[in-house]
């Protein structure tokens, strides 16, 4: 009973790493544009793509193909920023200075979602492509656990994203242009930072951590379908609204939640009730505690 | 003196609604100059013109002779004009210290960058007592002093101050004020924007007067249309 507990709790964490990286771009983006990214996991799907197609024509191995699906996602990212971001940006000015629509900016990236879907199933038109498996060995047992190698590798890969994130933000001379950026943009800009110049940079940045996540995922899957877009966009905005909006801590905190307790809940309940518990979850922090797990101190 | 800045008939528009209807003004080199006004005069747009934030429509800004209308902030900065901006947004989330990287984020030189903030810690002492504490927890004084600072911290030629006594204790304003004399003795052009009238034309050697977009006055502190300058500052022209 305790061994199943420990067991799921395993498990989850395994799934919570990979979504703590998803919810890791998804908050940058957020915190830097205050908009949400709907196309943040079709970007990251053309990117596991690109990496299926080289696979299933060219013997390439599992760095290049993590390179391709990072490199790809990156890409995609910097078009979706072009195209629905970039023109609805806010323009500092007296006041609150000129809003930029942020609904405009969503739909368009609702859009662009739409678009990258069609593009792969038109490109592959089968539901189902194989993706290389990230190891064929054995999960390691500790006694009556188990840890499924890849698990352990998503984790791995999970810290030291987060570690280089942390330093890059809080030691590195680009973490003061980004957090400044953040907490206000009109100061930032009269500091001499340039503003769109670190938004485009922290979206590459955003859409890099979702390709290493995506990477991860479809290994670990072994498969890619179409519906990696959805989600992928789906686990990063529920782990990031779970963890509170625009919080980097509340997004690691989100995830690993999100992932143990899909875990549990499949155990406990059934496979159909997994994602139910998530969304009750979800439901049940919006009414009690609607800022999220560890809220950002100073989201404006 | 030369004018170290020079504004010619700008016109600064929010989509049909001009703002700035042809200002032209100066800035000598070395000087205090102020500009006065009541609210929606025009002052602030005019402040972020110059900081390149907003883009004019027409006319033009030079900096000791060079044009610098319509670059963006970052290249307005690097040319060397810092601005204080109202409510002194600093950075709240970000330690004091980092508030000061932020300021010379466009330096490459960590030396020098290490000695002007020690500079900034000699000249604002509370800033030195509170340098890893988040910038949010200062008081409204301590923030502007940190807001100067920051400017400060790019070496701007010219030093652009709005409204740095807004809704600070007339003792921290006088404390304010002190430090703009101290700016000025070490050589720092500085042009200011202020509602305190009567604090701003003690310390200025130049003041011009803005009215709905428009200079409708200038001349140097003492002269006997100072009572008359005030009130409109306060005021604003009677009919509109």
């Amino acid at each position: 009973m305790l061994l199943d507990l420990a067991q799921n709790t395993l498990d989850g964490l395994g799934a919570g790493a990979s979504y703590a990286l998803l919810a890791l771009g998804f908050t940058l983006v957020f915190g830097v544009l205050r908009r949400a990214n709907l196309s943040y996991g079709p970007a990251i799907m053309l990117g596991a793509y690109a990496a299926t197609w080289t696979s299933l024509h060219y013997p390439a191995g599992l760095l290049a193909l993590a390179a391709i699906t990072v490199g790809g996602s990156v890409l995609a990212g910097l078009y979706v920023e072009r195209l629905c971001f970039a023109p609805h940006r806010d323009a500092p000015g007296p006041g609150q200075g000129r809003r930029g629509s942020a609904i405009a900016a969503m739909v368009a990236s609702f859009a662009v979602w739409m678009q990258f879907e069609e593009a792969v199933t038109l490109a592959m038109p089968r539901h189902l492509y194989a993706f290389p498996p990230l190891t064929a060995a054995p999960p390691l047992t500790f006694g009556p656990l188990a840890l499924r190698v890849e698990a352990l590798v998503t984790l791995a890969v999970a810290v030291l994203v987060g570690a280089g994130l942390w330093w890059a933000l809080y030691r590195a001379r680009f973490g003061i242009a980004v957090r400044a950026v953040i907490e206000r943009p009109a100061a930032a800009a009269l500091a001499g930072i340039d503003v769109s110049r670190v938004s485009v940079r922290v979206f590459a940045l955003a859409s890099a951590i979702g390709g290493v996540a995506g990477f991860l995922i479809a290994a670990t899957h072994g498969q890619v379908t179409p519906h990696l877009g959805m989600w992928t966009t789906l686990k990063g905005l529920l782990a990031m609204m779970i963890g509170g909006i625009g919080s980097l801590p509340g997004a690691v905190a989100g995830a690993v939640l999100l992932g143990v307790l899909e875990a549990q809940s499949q155990w406990y309940l059934g496979p159909q009730f997994r994602d139910l518990a998530a969304y009750l979850l979800l439901f049940a922090l919006l009414v009690l505690r609607p800022r999220g797990l560890l809220p950002a101190r100073h989201a404006a | 003196m030369g004018a170290l800045l020079e504004v010619r008939d700008l016109v600064t528009a929010y989509g049909a609604i001009e703002a700035l209807r042809g200002v032209s003004l100066e800035v000598a080199e070395g000087s205090i100059t102020c500009l006065l006004g009541p609210n929606g005069a025009g002052k602030t747009t005019l402040m972020f013109s110059i900081a390149g934030v907003l883009t004019p429509r027409r006319g033009s800004i030079r900096l000791s002779g060079e044009d610098i209308t319509g670059r963006g902030p970052a290249s307005v900065v690097a040319r060397g004009i810092a601005l204080v901006p109202e409510n002194r947004l600093v950075f709240p989330g970000m330690t004091v210290r980092e508030n000061l990287y932020a300021g010379a984020y466009q330096r490459g030189d960590r030396d020098g960058i290490e000695a002007d903030i020690d500079r900034m810690f000699g000249r604002f002492p509370p800033l030195r007592e509170r340098a890893g504490q988040e910038a949010g927890t200062l008081s409204g004084g301590e923030q502007q002093m940190l807001a100067v600072a920051r400017a400060l911290m790019s070496r701007p030629k010219l030093l652009l101050m709005d409204e740095p006594s807004l809704g600070l204790a007339p003792l921290v304003v006088e404390e304010i004020f002190r430090i703009v004399g101290e700016l000025h003795r070490d050589g720092v052009s500085i042009f200011l924007v202020e509602q305190n009238a009567h604090m701003a034309l003690k310390v200025a050697h130049h003041f011009y007067l803005i009215e709905q977009g428009r200079v409708t006055f200038s001349g140097n502190p003492g002269s006997l249309a100072e009572d008359e300058v005030i009130r409109r500052a306060y005021l604003g022209a009677a009919p509109r």
